[in-house]
């Protein structure tokens, strides 16, 4: 994944076209207003003051040591329980069907491929007319898989009839004008939203192929979204190799919290259950929790030994356990409260590079550059 | 012009993000925590992944049973 980062493009077009107008706005301005660049900076820098006050007034204690006083989560009783083996190539994504027993794979050769993890059986093969498609999503319905990667853009294919090629229902939904990491359907099967290295993410009617919304802020390629849990689901999460978790606002197309912490970009962004908190996994080898009510971070997962990247990170379905896959091709589970390493979870032969907990909460799938996909339960 | 302008948009960017942010309502951390570990121990005990399955028939993971023919 990390080779895909240097990867840069021109500045996106909207981008030129919105400046122009902002220019035009600005030469306005700087008639009618006397807004200049040392006054915002100066007021940037005392509401940077005040939020540090502020966040520091309401840090009265440490996570870790409020759950010292909680039981240990003893030996988790998790055992590899399936070997899905690819086609030799560098497996990049994973997620599960609605239908909690197919799991879709994207993979560094243009794969994508529809498991069925109760036999192991391969059910159907696509090939993409790209390589490094670096993210996969099934829809809410399990009708719908979405990917895409190098190619810059979300394809869209229905998988609902097993007997049809998926290809002959294929539709190019969005481009952005750099590589495709992330994508997820918010709520129905007619939206899709992706994170892109053109440092922006973008929300599309999957119909018309309109991008109903676009998100800017980062600074750097967006390696991760996630949704809110909450019913309402008008808010999600992006992570960056600006090193921020940016907060961001559906309707608004407006990012609401920042939150940063991490020495190095971040992979991958999880709301935690409860939808009040969120997590994050970079390649300085830790994972975060950053509660969204105290807009602070309380949690930080690492230790010592552990040298290597973090490239996905889940929850358990009670949100007590953090599951991070990593470079040094281990699983780590995590005690969420008490932030200590409960298990270690072995297998994979290289980078562990996407997992992700079934829709019930009963196993755990994992992706990695050894070819293969694993369930763990 | 083109750069002084582009600076001033971008500082105006940042300022307004930081507004924003100055706007959110903030609890102390202790309050958040106490809501974190309370619905954590609401649903612990049906966590699969840490307490197991009631019984293994339940995991559709689990090994089929094999018949061992001796």
């Amino acid at each position: 994944m990390k080779d895909c980062k240097s990867y840069s493009v021109a500045p996106p077009l909207a981008d030129i076209a919105l400046r122009n107008i902002w220019n035009l706005d600005m030469a306005l301005d700087v008639n009618t207003r006397t807004e200049t660049v040392e006054l915002l900076s100066r007021e940037a820098d005392c509401l940077k003051h005040k939020l540090e006050e502020e966040r520091k007034k309401l840090n009265d204690v440490t996570l870790a040591n409020v759950a010292e006083r909680l039981e240990e989560v003893t030996f988790l009783n998790i055992k590899p329980r399936r070997l899905l083996k690819g086609n030799q190539a560098k497996m990049l994504c994973c997620d599960w069907s609605p239908d909690k027993r197919h799991i879709v794979s994207s993979s560094q050769d243009g794969k994508l491929l529809i498991w069925d993890a109760f036999t192991s059986a391969k059910e159907q093969t696509v090939t993409m007319p790209t390589t490094w498609v670096m993210a996969c999503a099934y829809s809410p319905s399990g009708n719908l898989v979405a990917c895409g990667g190098l190619d810059n853009k979300v394809t869209v294919f229905n998988i609902s009839n097993p007997e049809e090629d998926p290809s002959a229902k294929k539709k190019t939904v969005g481009t952005h004008t750099n590589f495709m990491s992330c994508c997820l359907f918010p709520n129905s099967d007619q939206q899709i939203l992706t994170g892109s290295g053109d440092a922006t993410a973008a929300l599309w009617d999957v119909e018309s192929g309109q991008m109903l919304q676009s998100f800017h802020g980062h600074t750097g390629d967006i390696m991760s979204i996630d949704l809110s849990p909450s019913e309402i689901g008008n808010t999600f999460i992006s992570g960056s190799c600006d090193k921020m978790l940016l907060l961001w606002d559906m309707r608004t197309g407006q990012s609401v919290q920042s939150f940063e912490g991490h020495l190095s970009d971040i992979n991958s962004v999880k709301y935690h259950p409860s939808g009040d908190a969120v997590a994050s996994g970079s390649d300085d080898s830790t994972c975060r929790m950053y509660d969204l009510r105290a807009d602070k971070e309380v949690a930080v997962y690492s230790k010592e030994s552990i040298l290597f990247g973090v490239n996905s990170i889940d929850f358990s379905v009670s949100g007590r356990i953090l599951f991070g896959g990593y470079t040094d091709y281990t699983i780590n589970a995590w005690d969420s409260l008490k932030c200590e390493r409960v298990s270690l979870l072995y297998g994979h032969e290289n980078r562990v590079t996407s997992i992700k907990l079934s829709p019930d909460g009963t196993a755990l799938a994992s992706a990695s550059w050894d070819a293969s996909l694993r369930v763990w339960a | 012009m083109d750069m002084m302008i582009s600076n001033l948009q971008q500082q105006r960017q940042i300022t307004e993000q930081l507004r924003r942010e100055a706007a959110v309502k903030r609890i102390p951390v202790s309050q958040a925590i106490q809501d974190i570990i309370k619905y954590i121990r609401e649903r612990e005990m049906e966590d699969c992944l840490m307490v197991g399955f009631s019984s293994q028939k339940a995991n559709p993971f689990r090994e089929k049973s094999s018949c061992a023919v001796i």
